[in-house]
């Protein structure tokens, strides 16, 4: 981190790198102003509870951004999944209830979903743009002709409990969020795929003559952010105690926006998990904070535009641009 | 029958012989669809294609709305066809264009338009192509059944004002009729979330101040945005809330898992609009304290009934009254007291009475 920090020109690089974390708590602070209740337990637990499918989500696609690729096929892969899970656990269509044992199955769904986007994308070397599009549309429309237009009901309470179960007070969706962003984070750092992704993402032709398997690791990645998304939708169904088609509706936009917001950058090769992590939070006090500060309801999406430009302009590292697209 | 002259001036003047012979076979052909030739009466009534459109099959609402087409198509053994927009303008329209083609014209259709400007378009390719076709929900104010006779046959929507006040008092009947209530609200500038949102208005203005409205966010008919905004409002007033009103049961069930997460579900209660099976079980277990209705089966298959009733000649379209070709459908108010009674005699449709359940004709409030 050192040799980069010199490489940009020393104060201004360590501010950008602090940027996000700054721009969340002076958020934290304003809306504070305007609404004591915003600081209080209640709230920051119910803050955490918002931001944990997010955050699951977008562990997966930080992966994907920081190779430089896009991700559009959240919204596929958390409806299949999501549609998937309901199914298993007992509900009121079909007679399956295998309880917990859906977690795991789901999570390997959304893995050969995120499989499949990587072989396509690689094998055909389509752009992931249009690859993950299309297998997002696939997925939706699946757990739409699963479904035929109905709407799962849950009734296996150990199921939900892993959203509604508490410990120390805290969600359980927050603690399979921590559990889910400490993994990403080894993978990022401790294992040759996170470290090889950096390498792709900050420059592919380098890394390829440096005998870093792209195709494998592309693949690889793909695959890993889907099993992420795969425990999204699980997460979604505990939340909701239902299951349909619409479920993981607007969630590629908060995705993609909270991880940019955090500070990794849509060319590939800045940024981190943890990056993410600090944009998921800030995306999710934005909209709480709107909300206790009473701003009109369609000043809001403007606020809301606004300040993730603000937030992005900040952090976003210009000594490396040679060309914005 | 202005086609037979043709028929008859060729027989006056001297003409070669075959066009006698091809006029004699238009006029042959025409009267043939006049029904003058006797024809099998299955044959006859199975040549009419009939097709429902809607947004798409993933939500419950138009879901059920498909199978009342389908059920209405099977008493008749008629073909159907469901056309999906999937929120796109231009697709619905093309489709319904396509269908036209394939049909020769004959074909019923039974649109809830995507958007209300293209209940003109799909009018008039109707009208010309010869087919006929019945709206619902959404077209322009200035655009009449009566104005396309007789291929616009009806259009059908419901009272969004009425509804929600009523389950707007329900809600306040729930907590004991006092205190502070918050309210998802639908798209701004969808007609059914302006109605009802009108309704809400007029239920708290008749409270005389004892009911308060906190706050108004919508929610675009989305459960998740429902159920962030609905975790806002916990911090924001806390006990102060005394109930939820949603304009749709979507939104509402968002809601209700938001309070749930707070230990609030069945303390808080919630009401919705739509009458999805999710929100009639969650009145069951004391969570939500009402919801409305649509009976989508029976738009779904009305929708083709009354054009259908039109060309056998049971009824002329061209002579029934304004309140049978632009009319509300009832919707039927659930709540604890009545969900027992609404679960065993589910709303039954009779499609041969076409306007059983209509209740008046449609006002411009604009």
């Amino acid at each position: 981190m050192k040799v980069v920090a010199a490489m940009n020109g020393g104060a201004l690089a360590q501010w950008r790198k602090w940027a996000p974390l700054a721009v969340l708590f002076a958020l934290c602070i304003l809306i504070s102003l305007f609404n004591g209740n915003f600081l209080t337990i209640g709230n920051f637990i119910r803050l955490l509870n918002l931001a944990a499918i997010p955050l699951v989500l977008c562990m997966g696609a930080t992966f994907i951004i920081l190779m430089g690729s896009i991700d559009l096929s959240v919204e596929g892969i958390v409806a299949l999944t999501a549609v998937m899970v309901s199914l298993l656990v007992a509900n009121d269509i079909s007679p399956y209830a295998i309880g917990l044992f859906s977690v795991p199955l789901a999570i390997i769904a959304g893995g050969a979903m995120g499989l499949l986007n990587g072989l396509l994308h690689v094998k055909l070397k389509t752009p992931s743009f249009m690859t993950t599009l299309g297998v997002g549309f696939a997925g939706v429309g699946i757990a739409t002709a699963i479904l035929g237009g109905e709407t799962v009901r849950i009734s296996d309470q150990t199921f939900r409990f892993l959203s509604l179960g508490r410990f120390l007070g805290i969600p359980m969706a927050v603690w399979i969020a921590a559990a889910a962003v400490a993994v990403a984070y080894i993978i990022q750092e401790r294992t040759r795929l996170g470290r090889w992704l950096y390498a792709i993402g900050t420059d592919e032709i380098t890394a390829r003559h440096a005998g870093i398997p792209i195709e494998r690791t592309r693949i690889l990645i793909f695959a890993v952010a889907g099993l992420f998304y795969g425990l999204g939708g699980v997460l979604l169904v505990a939340q909701f105690g239902q299951g349909h088609a619409l479920i993981s509706q607007g969630r590629l936009f908060t995705t993609v926006t909270a991880v940019v917001v955090g500070g990794t950058a849509l060319s590939g090769g800045v940024g981190s998990v943890l990056n993410s992590v600090i944009g998921v939070m800030i995306v999710v006090v934005l909209a709480n904070g709107l909300v206790l500060m009473g701003v009109e309801p369609y000043v809001q999406q403007g606020v809301q535009g606004l300040l993730i430009i603000a937030a992005v302009a900040l952090a976003l590292d210009r000594s490396r641009l040679e060309v914005v697209k | 029958m202005t086609a037979g002259k043709p028929f008859s001036s060729a027989v006056k003047s001297p003409v070669s012989r075959r066009t006698l012979l091809k006029g004699a076979a238009g006029a042959a052909a025409i009267a043939a669809v006049g029904r003058s030739f006797p024809m099998p009466a299955i044959a006859q009534e199975t040549t009419w294609t009939l097709a429902n459109s809607l947004r798409s099959v993933a939500n419950p609402y138009h879901a059920t709305f498909a199978k009342g087409g389908e059920d209405f198509a099977k008493t008749i053994g008629a073909k159907y066809e469901t056309l999906v927009t999937e929120g796109n303008s231009e697709k619905g329209i093309s489709d319904i264009k396509a269908l036209l083609q394939r049909t020769g014209g004959k074909l019923i259709v039974n649109v809830d338009p995507n958007d209300s400007p293209d209940a003109r378009v799909i009018v008039e390719e109707v009208k010309k192509a010869g087919g006929f076709v019945v709206t619902q929900w959404n077209k322009p104010d200035d655009l009449h059944p009566w104005d396309f006779d007789p291929n616009y046959v009806a259009h059908m929507s419901f009272d969004g004002v009425p509804t929600a006040e009523a389950i707007a008092n329900a809600l306040f009947k729930a907590f004991g009729g006092e205190g502070g209530i918050v309210a998802l609200g639908g798209i701004l500038s969808n007609v059914p979330a302006i109605e009802r949102k009108l309704g809400l208005d007029n239920a708290i203005a008749k409270t005389n101040g004892k009911v308060k409205l906190l706050d108004f966010q919508p929610a675009d008919w989305n459960e998740q945005k429902a159920f962030e905004i609905t975790q806002a409002w916990i911090t924001r007033f806390g006990d102060e809330v005394k109930g939820v009103f949603a304009a749709n049961d979507g939104m509402g069930m968002g809601a209700l898992e938001a309070l749930r997460q707070n230990g609030l579900a069945g303390k808080v209660p919630v009401v919705g609009i739509d009458g999805i099976d999710a929100a009639v079980k969650a009145i069951e277990a004391g969570e939500f304290a009402g919801t409305v209705a649509w009976d989508p089966l029976w738009t779904g298959g009305m929708g083709l009934a009354i054009p259908y009733a039109h060309v056998t000649g049971k009824i002329d379209i061209t002579k029934e009254p304004k309140e049978h070709r632009e009319f509300y459908g009832t919707g039927i108010i659930v709540t604890k007291d009545t969900v027992a009674d609404y679960k065993n005699n589910p709303p039954k449709t009779d499609f041969n009475d076409l306007w059983g359940k209509a209740t008046g004709q449609i006002q411009y409030r604009s």
